[in-house]
């Protein structure tokens, strides 16, 4: 191909590329391929260089999403509606995420990536890449978050605690895709929080540990209580005992801690190149620990 | 396999062509279109050496297929001189010995332009930020943390001046 007689260029092994107009096109092409069929949004996911130049394993055919305006973030009556192919830097630019009760969502969005990246990164790609580390994932756990889902038969909603099956892997059929996300206005006086660790050599780079938590209180005590933990198990998830550690309690030092160590305890990190089980054990205690007491923090504030 | 016709706008030069699903915008510019000053380093997001300006705003040409490029408006490190002038960007990092071996350069500098575009004062802590997806192996970032600031200084004394 190359006039200069060499060639560094690699092509991916797609077979196709659709670009339907708006969500029924998009269906039904996802239809038609079934599992030969992948959404394609900001493509950071799919496209890295893999070896062999094949990243094509989920799907041949690409259906691009980018341009059917699924790009919006809006209030609505019941809450923030944000597009599946909103970018990072979009929905960071959103002003209502920087006001305390979001903050958890703002430090995740900041902490994704990098500033090039998030240009073309999307809310709906992180969350169907079904990544255990996946940044957004956490704020969205302990915001409640709704995912609106269109299908053959329509739209309908999943909660984010049901939207991961396994690492890499969540409920959507493959004739579906992610439409929105629906996050719940929060009350006024809610405190969130959220902490990514990663290695001390590069700022590109997923998780070692990462957790967001969400506290109300009454008085001195606490109403609500979540914790979300990232990169410690095949999914991210919620640590319901800890949770239950807090509630109708004074988030006192030792409580908190003690909640911390029961969320950890939920944990079931593995050892990889990037960091030892037991160190992202041990690191998660101190995050969600830190995380609650940013929560309380914000929440008096 | 079906081939897409896409249409580019690339340093102001209107391209059409016909590209497979999975040919990346950064080798549809390097070898289609003989624009080498767009680097590959690590080809899966890592490096920033491929770091191109798209409708304004600093993207990796290695994330990217061509055919999500179709329509846009493309500007690669050998768009921003101006006849036989540099741009002050190119000024800067020479001036400012911002480069070693070059490698990373294109990069760096379509990434500072995308950002004094959007910010034409930016603080130190900006430029760090916006260069964070850029490796660099020879310099160690302060010269071209140097070079940027001094770039958009004088971009803006020109305008007013
Ligand atoms: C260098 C680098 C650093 C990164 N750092 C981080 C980081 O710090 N934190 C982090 O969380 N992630 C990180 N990522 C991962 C990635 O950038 C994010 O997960 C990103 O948000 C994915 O969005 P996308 O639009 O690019 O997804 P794509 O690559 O387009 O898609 C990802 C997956 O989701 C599916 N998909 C996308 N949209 C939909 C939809 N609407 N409906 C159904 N399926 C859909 C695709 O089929 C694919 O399987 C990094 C990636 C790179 C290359
Ligand atoms: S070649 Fe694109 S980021 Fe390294
Ligand atoms: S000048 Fe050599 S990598 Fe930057």
């Amino acid at each position: 191909m190359s006039e200069r007689g060499y060639k560094m260029s690699i092509a991916l092994k797609f077979e196709g590329y659709h670009r339907p107009a708006n969500v029924d096109q998009a269906v039904k092409i996802l239809t038609k391929y079934g599992n030969n069929a992948q959404v394609i949004a900001g493509g950071t996911d799919i496209l890295p260089r893999r070896p062999g130049g094949n990243n094509a394993g989920n799907g041949k055919h690409l259906v691009d999403i980018v341009h059917m305006g699924l790009d919006y973030i809006r209030e609505e009556k019941n809450g923030i509606y944000i597009a599946a192919a909103a970018t990072i830097n979009s929905i960071g630019a959103f002003p209502l995420f920087s006001q305390t009760p979001y903050l958890a969502l703002s430090e995740a969005l900041a902490c994704h990536s990098t500033r090039t990246i998030r240009n073309r990164a999307t809310i709906g790609g992180n969350l169907c890449n079904a990544s255990p580390c996946a940044d957004l994932a956490l704020p969205l756990l302990v915001l409640g978050a709704r995912l609106i889902v269109a299908g053959p038969e329509g739209n309908r909603q999943i909660p984010i605690q049901d939207f991961y099956v396994g690492t890499n892997l969540c409920a959507l059929d493959s004739n579906e895709m992610l439409l929105e996300i629906c996050i719940p206005f929060c009350e006024e006086k809610t405190g969130t929080s959220f902490l990514k660790l990663g290695r001390q050599q590069t700022v590109i780079d997923m998780a070692l540990v990462n957790v967001a938590t969400f506290l109300t209180m009454e008085g001195q005590c606490c109403v609500t209580v979540r914790i979300a933990l990232g990169s410690v198990g095949p999914v991210p998830f919620r640590a319901k005992k800890a949770e239950s550690m807090l509630t109708g309690k004074r988030p006192d030092k030792k409580t908190i801690q003690l909640a911390a160590e029961a969320a950890a305890e939920a944990s079931a990190p593995l050892d990889d190149i990037r960091a030892t089980a037991a160190y992202r054990k041990k690191m998660a205690v101190i995050l969600v620990r830190q995380a609650l007491e940013n929560s309380v923090r914000r929440y008096q504030a | 396999m079906k081939k897409i016709d896409i249409k580019l706008t690339v340093n102001g030069e209107q391209h059409e062509m016909a590209v497979a699903p999975g040919e990346r915008l950064l080798d549809v510019l390097r070898e289609r279109l003989g624009l080498t000053g767009t680097k590959e380093g690590c080809g899966e997001g890592e490096c920033g050496a491929c770091t191109i300006n798209m409708n304004g705003q600093a993207v990796l040409s290695c994330l990217m297929l061509a055919v999500q490029a179709d329509g846009a408006t493309i500007l690669t490190i050998e768009g921003l001189q101006k006849g036989a002038d540099l741009h002050p960007l190119q000024e800067a990092f020479i001036g400012e010995s911002a480069v070693q071996c070059g490698y990373c350069t294109p990069g760096m500098i379509m990434a500072s332009d995308a950002l004094i575009r959007n910010n034409p004062s930016p603080t130190q802590g900006m430029i760090r930020d916006a260069l964070a997806n850029n490796i660099c192996r020879c310099t160690g970032y302060d010269r071209p943390v140097k070079a940027v600031l001094k770039a958009a200084s004088q971009m803006k004394e020109r305008k007013n001046g």
